[in-house]
């Protein structure tokens, strides 16, 4: 009784834990999207591949506990802030990324159809952490604390280009020309201690807060902006930049600028916003297939259990039927009895008929105690892996694979069902037995011993 | 006292035991007016459960007629028998029969479970028959805190739940020593005598046959001796000095004797 109440128990838990990352994942990739299709016109140019390393599928966003302060699956979380320019290596990637020099922003600058060349400084800070993978293996990674984003505060690209966060949940935005400023996030007001209008030390040097923006929806929760020039000089980084954002003039002329940029500088790594798209696109492919497989694990499972349940079911009313069949045997003499003095076959059939169904309430009382409690374990035991994702390799190796097995709901119409059920199964268990017993002859029932 | 409450006509059962067939009985003709107090006696597997079974409807006749109250009752189906054993016959067993899970009064209320009679007229029913039985303050005991005695009334006064025409008892003593024999005989014979229960009772017993009208005596199926008992036309006389007495159990104001206790006790006071 209670194994058919904790199967479906664990089914149902497991395929609302499966929904709701279908609906985080979808919800995640529609806002990077939104994203990319606002800034159709930007092209990233860095010296660091873009694509493997913080984008890849497995690295950041299925990672869970990789990153601080995570919510499994917040959509903020997804996939290292490629939303501002730093798809590839950002700020999750361990904060190794390639300086370049200056003076590729005045190279590019003269490619025709170039509207505006915005020269970026990322600098990840943060400390050292050892994890242990599944295999035993342990790995020391960077764990950021917070991210330095050095923006060029210059009046026609802070105007006209959206290369500052947008959306200012307190205090203003930074302004052109503005220096010793911080726009932070509120993951950074929460690190440092620190409010707008505070003052906070970054590095040594102090800064002033002038405001907090809010998450993009596409990480940068760790991210804090300043002047280009503010963090090139705190970081010891006179000279150099880590990537270029560089805007066509129309979306038409985007792939040739990109083409340009490559054919001038072969060493670079050039990035449109379309070919993200697509790979965006390609993700959300590779997404639906994986939530393809997992709800079709969880069919088969759900198939199996339903065999289950058909053979306890069937089992439950054999037993019953048996034990029933045990007692109208047992009982022959008082059966004959009843018929002597005047009971007619239908009395006696419901007599045997009500005894097997408040055997069997009695029984399905127990068994949804026995179910309510023992769900939890035997769920974990027979659905061990029904994770969609955990068990199926990705995940990069790092992160804990998510226990969806472990909060198994009871719900009061599973155990009404259950309930429904045992009386059902007692009444057809004991169908057969009450008629036998209502057919006896009481001149022979007397004679049986 | 000539309405016949019960009678056979031709009556015959025959059992098929593998290949062979058995005559359990043989064309009895048998007829028992209201108010009798009838013994059956007989050997082993001479037919006498046999007969019983088939007079109180819960066997059917091979051949013959059997007549309750005048309806023919050999070819009713069990759909219509049942009611028939509820409202008109009691059974009484050797081995009493009680259900062991319910008490005394819910043991007696059984036969009035399904005819229809309220909770409370069966609650008063059942008392008033403990209270005749004997066994008034015993309604909650359940049998296995009664005597075999006891038990044995409580079966009686089931028996007499719905008031029915004739009581069937077989060997309602055979489980019982002999004090507590006397008691169920001398409850019998005072149902007979004061309330009129037509009774038929299979025994092995001579002693206990005695105190009936009449003793059939059944032998191979068939009836072959017929003979008074000591319990005769209601005339029922001290064994010892004759004074007519109105109640079995009652002693005799002349000479003191209690009639069936004496008859039993020394059968030399008889004659």
């Amino acid at each position: 009784m209670s194994i058919m109440i904790s199967i479906p128990a664990g089914i149902a838990a497991n395929q609302s834990a499966s929904q709701q990352l279908t609906g985080d994942l979808s919800n995640t990739i529609t806002a990077a999207e939104a994203q990319v299709n606002q800034t159709l016109t930007q092209i990233d140019v860095s010296l660091t591949p873009s694509a493997p390393q913080g984008f890849g599928f497995g690295g950041g966003n299925l990672n869970l506990g990789m990153i601080p302060g995570g919510d499994n699956f917040a959509p903020g979380q997804f996939g290292g802030g490629f939303a501002r320019g730093m798809f590839g290596a950002g700020a999750f990637g361990g904060g190794s990324r390639n300086p370049m020099n200056e003076s590729y922003y005045s190279d590019l600058s003269t490619i025709a159809h170039v509207a505006a060349v915005a020269p970026i400084l990322t600098v990840s800070e943060g400390h050292n952490t050892t994890i242990t993978g599944r295999n035993g293996i342990t790995f020391v990674r960077m764990v950021p604390d917070y991210t330095i984003q050095g923006i060029p505060l210059v009046s026609s690209l802070v105007e006209n280009y959206r290369i500052l966060p947008q959306n200012i949940t307190a205090g203003r935005n930074l302004q052109s020309a503005e220096s010793g400023s911080v726009l932070i996030s509120a993951n950074n007001s929460a690190y440092f201690g620190v409010g707008v209008g505070n003052t906070i030390d970054i590095l040594g040097k102090s800064f002033t807060v002038v405001g907090i923006h809010g998450s993009t929806g596409v990480s940068d929760q760790l991210t804090l902006y300043m002047n280009l020039s503010d963090a090139q000089s705190l970081t010891n980084n006179l000279g150099y930049i880590t990537s270029l954002q560089v805007f066509a003039d129309s979306s038409d002329t985007v792939s040739a600028v990109a083409a340009d940029i490559s054919s001038l500088h072969g060493e670079l790594d050039v990035t449109t916003s379309q070919q993200r798209l697509s790979t965006l696109q390609a993700m959300q492919a590779n997404n639906g297939e994986r939530l393809q497989i997992a709800e079709s694990t969880m069919n088969q499972i759900q198939t199996q259990a339903f065999q289950e349940i058909v053979i306890a079911v069937v089992a439950t009313s054999l037993i019953v039927m048996f034990v029933m069949l045990y007692t109208v045997r047992e009982r022959t003499k008082e059966i004959g009895t009843l018929k002597a003095i005047g009971f007619s076959n239908w009395n006696v059939m419901s007599q045997f008929m009500l005894e097997g169904v408040i055997l069997s309430l009695f029984a399905g009382v127990i068994g949804v105690i026995m179910g309510t409690v023992a769900a939890p374990f035997l769920s974990s035991v027979l659905l061990p892996r029904v994770n969609p994702f955990g068990n199926l390799g990705f995940g990069g190796g790092f992160g804990n694979p998510i226990a969806a097995t472990t909060e198994v709901i009871v719900d009061p119409q599973l155990m009404l069902i259950a309930f429904g059920g045992s009386i059902l199964l007692g009444a057809l268990g004991s169908l057969y037995p009450a008629w036998r017993a209502s057919r006896t002859r009481p001149a022979e029932a007397m004679r049986y011993e | 006292m000539s309405e016949l409450v019960l009678k056979t006509e031709d009556m015959s059962r025959t059992y098929t035991l593998g290949k062979r067939n058995v005559l359990a009985l043989s064309e009895i003709n048998l007829q028992v007016k209201r108010g009798e107090f009838i013994s059956i006696m007989g050997p082993s597997g001479s037919g006498k459960t046999t007969l019983l079974n088939v007079l109180g409807c819960i066997d059917k006749p091979s051949s013959g007629k059997v007549l309750l109250d005048n309806i023919d009752v050999s070819g009713m189906p069990e759909s219509q028998l049942y009611k028939l054993r509820r409202e008109k016959i009691g059974f009484v067993f050797q081995t009493f029969n009680l259900l062991p899970y319910l008490n005394a009064r819910e043991n007696i209320e059984l036969p009035m479970e399904n005819n229809g009679k309220s909770k409370s007229e069966r609650n008063s029913r059942s008392r008033e028959l403990l209270g005749m039985v004997g066994l008034s303050g015993r309604e909650e005991h359940r049998p296995q805190r009664l005597s075999a005695g006891e038990q044995q009334r409580v079966a009686i006064a089931r028996a007499l739940a719905n008031d029915p025409a004739i009581i069937l008892a077989d060997e309602p003593t055979g489980n019982l020593d002999s004090k507590n024999k006397k008691e169920i005989v001398k409850l019998l014979a005072n149902l007979n005598l004061n309330h009129g229960t037509t009774i038929i009772m299979v025994t092995h017993d001579s002693e206990v046959a005695e105190h009936s009208e009449r003793v059939l005596l059944l032998c191979d199926g068939k009836i072959t001796k017929e003979k008074q008992g000591l319990h005769q036309g209601k005339k029922l006389k001290c064994i010892k000095c004759g004074t007519k007495l109105q109640s079995a159990n009652e002693k005799c104001p002349s000479c003191e004797k209690t009639a069936i206790n004496d008859s039993s006790v020394d059968p030399a006071h008889r004659s």
